[in-house]
């Protein structure tokens, strides 16, 4: 649904944006592309949209040319923006009209859905919103017409928990009937409760797209030890270590068998082994720069 | 695109009002003080003797100039500058802001992720600059044309050149305006921009035609190429003059379209 080819952007003076990204994301699929503020997220999501153009490399969604094709893929895309900036003299319900005239087809029906479930005033001007307000509104500007692809920038900030998790129920919705959402954002945690696959980008470059699953499976342990005598271990599959008084703990990644070898030389109290959260992997991935 | 334009043409219809009902009322003003000054022209007449060629020249006036005894004459030097000055003013801001506007306040993100182009929205602004400069010297010319027909005989020609002309003038601003939005999208930079050339080459004007050393310079302004002198006294408009201002007006205006379709759009 979604496939980019060596799509590059390298702006004005030598800054990389994004390099040489290739992915592929099959419809119905949601899937989360992360990375730290800076590291080419927005711009990855503007390219895909056609906001600015690439320096070299193609993509295409649902068969088009980003380039090439913008409008017609516009018509089937809803976008979120990170940062929410609509005209602020307007109201919520003609802006939210306004939107909706583009697409050329009826959305008045779904608007009323969208702006019931998520507590929407549509009589306020957009100016006197707050930004959590500001958020809903674009929410159901990218939905009410709806799209057959969703691209998705940082969609959460400044919701509150509760429509958070109402956000959450309409994209699983969307997805049931194969909408193909691309959620960029830097929170593992949203992206983790939601996502099929996700991709980690830094520094301009895709280092590593696994399914959510691989990522929480993966051989990476937080181990937390009581011991008896002090700890010493010389292992490079160590890190993090802290070591207060009898507690021990550290992030461990490879081989299990190898793990126990290590806690097995050590005169222990007690031992806990946890999958480390997505956070803590992600860190991971970041520290060793590929995967 | 029509959503766009409808939308737009509400948002700045204020304005519109606001700037006509000024351009206009001060046509109207000027005219209006024709027939006082009318019963005391061998006067007005005498005043100006005393004043130097190139200074009356500087007004449409002295040897060659207008004579202010009939109302086209009166129009070219006391209310037809109004007309291009202030008008040159809103073209100027109109055309400098429009499209810049949307990338200053950031609302460029939502517009061109709706299903539109570059090109789709660069037209709908130019359509919207150009309706509303048409409405704006319509209501001009319908000022003129009844002022004209009742304070003195109706000149068809006089009245469609002092209407048309100024729209020329206009659309050199608000096109060059519009050029440089595409690259200055700060508004408060590039209205500054827009009134300094508005109001700059205006004092150009003046300066080629109070100097005889400085009189090439008038080639660069295009206030010369609507000169009420050439109108009243020749009942037409210089072609050359005409030529050039149309190129300008194409040059811009394709240049702008050229530059902002290829425009990337950062946050």
């Amino acid at each position: 649904m979604i496939e980019l080819n060596g799509l590059t952007k390298i702006y004005q003076k030598n800054v990389r944006g994004m390099l040489d990204i290739s992915l592929r994301i099959e419809r119905g699929e949601i899937f989360g592309f992360i990375g730290p503020n800076g590291a080419g997220k927005s711009t990855t999501v503007r390219t895909l949209l056609n906001l600015i153009y690439p320096t070299s490399g193609t993509a295409t969604i649902d068969g088009k040319d980003i380039v090439k094709d913008a409008k017609a893929i516009r018509r089937q895309v809803g976008y979120i923006p990170s940062e929410v900036h609509f005209y602020a003299s307007m109201d919520v319900q003609s802006f939210l009209d306004f939107s909706g005239r583009f697409y050329g087809r009826d959305f008045q029906a779904r608007q009323r859905e969208l702006v019931a479930l998520l507590d929407l005033d549509v009589t306020r001007k957009i100016d006197a919103l707050s930004f959590g307000n500001k958020k809903k509104v674009a929410i159901v500007a990218a939905l009410q017409h709806a799209p057959k692809v969703l691209i998705l920038d940082e969609p959460t900030s400044g919701l509150d928990p509760l429509h958070q998790h109402a956000f959450f129920d309409l994209l699983l919705a969307e997805k049931a009937q194969g909408t193909t959402i691309f959620f960029s954002s830097h929170i593992l945690s949203e992206v983790e409760k939601i996502c099929d696959r996700v991709g980690v980008i830094k520094n301009g470059e895709l280092i590593q797209v696994s399914p959510i699953e691989t990522l929480r499976k993966s051989t990476v342990k937080r181990v937390s030890l009581i011991v008896k005598e002090p700890f010493e271990s010389r292992s490079k599959r160590i890190k993090d270590l802290i070591i207060d008084g009898d507690k021990v703990s550290f992030v461990y990644t490879g081989p299990i068998a190898q793990l126990l070898k290590i806690v097995d030389a050590q005169a222990i109290h007690d031992l806990t082994i946890e999958n480390p959260s997505l956070e803590e992997i992600f860190m991971h991935v970041y520290e060793r720069g590929t995967a | 695109m029509k959503n766009l334009i409808v939308n737009d043409f509400k948002r700045l219809f204020k304005s519109l009002v606001l700037w006509t009902v000024i351009v206009g009322g001060l046509a109207l003003l000027m005219l209006l003080l024709f027939p006082a000054f009318e019963d005391i022209y061998a006067d007005l007449e005498a005043l100006l003797e005393g004043y130097p060629q190139g200074f009356l020249e500087a007004f449409g006036l002295g040897e060659d100039g207008l004579v202010l005894e009939n109302i086209y004459g009166w129009f070219g030097v006391e209310g037809y500058l109004f007309v291009l000055l202030i008008g040159s003013v809103y073209a100027g801001l109109l055309g400098g802001s429009i499209l810049s506007k949307e990338e200053d306040d950031q609302t460029i993100e939502f517009l061109l992720t709706r299903p539109i182009t570059r090109s789709e929205i660069y037209l709908s602004k130019l359509l919207v600059i150009m309706v509303n400069l048409l409405i704006l010297n319509a209501v001009v010319a319908a000022v003129l044309g009844v002022t004209f027909a009742t304070l003195d005989t109706m000149n068809w020609m006089l009245w469609a050149l002092f209407s048309g002309a100024p729209i020329i003038l206009h659309m050199i601003f608000a096109s060059t305006s519009l050029l440089i939005s595409v690259f200055v999208t700060k508004s408060r930079t590039v209205m500054s921009i827009a009134l300094g050339l508005v109001v700059g080459l205006y004092v150009v004007d003046i300066i080629s035609s109070l100097s005889e050393s400085a009189e090439n310079l008038k080639y660069i302004t295009p206030y010369e190429y609507v000169n009420a002198v050439t109108i009243v006294n020749d009942g037409r408009l210089e072609p050359l003059y005409l030529a050039i201002s149309a190129a300008i007006i194409v040059v811009t205006l394709l240049l702008g379209w050229g530059f902002y379709r290829k425009k990337d759009i950062t946050a």
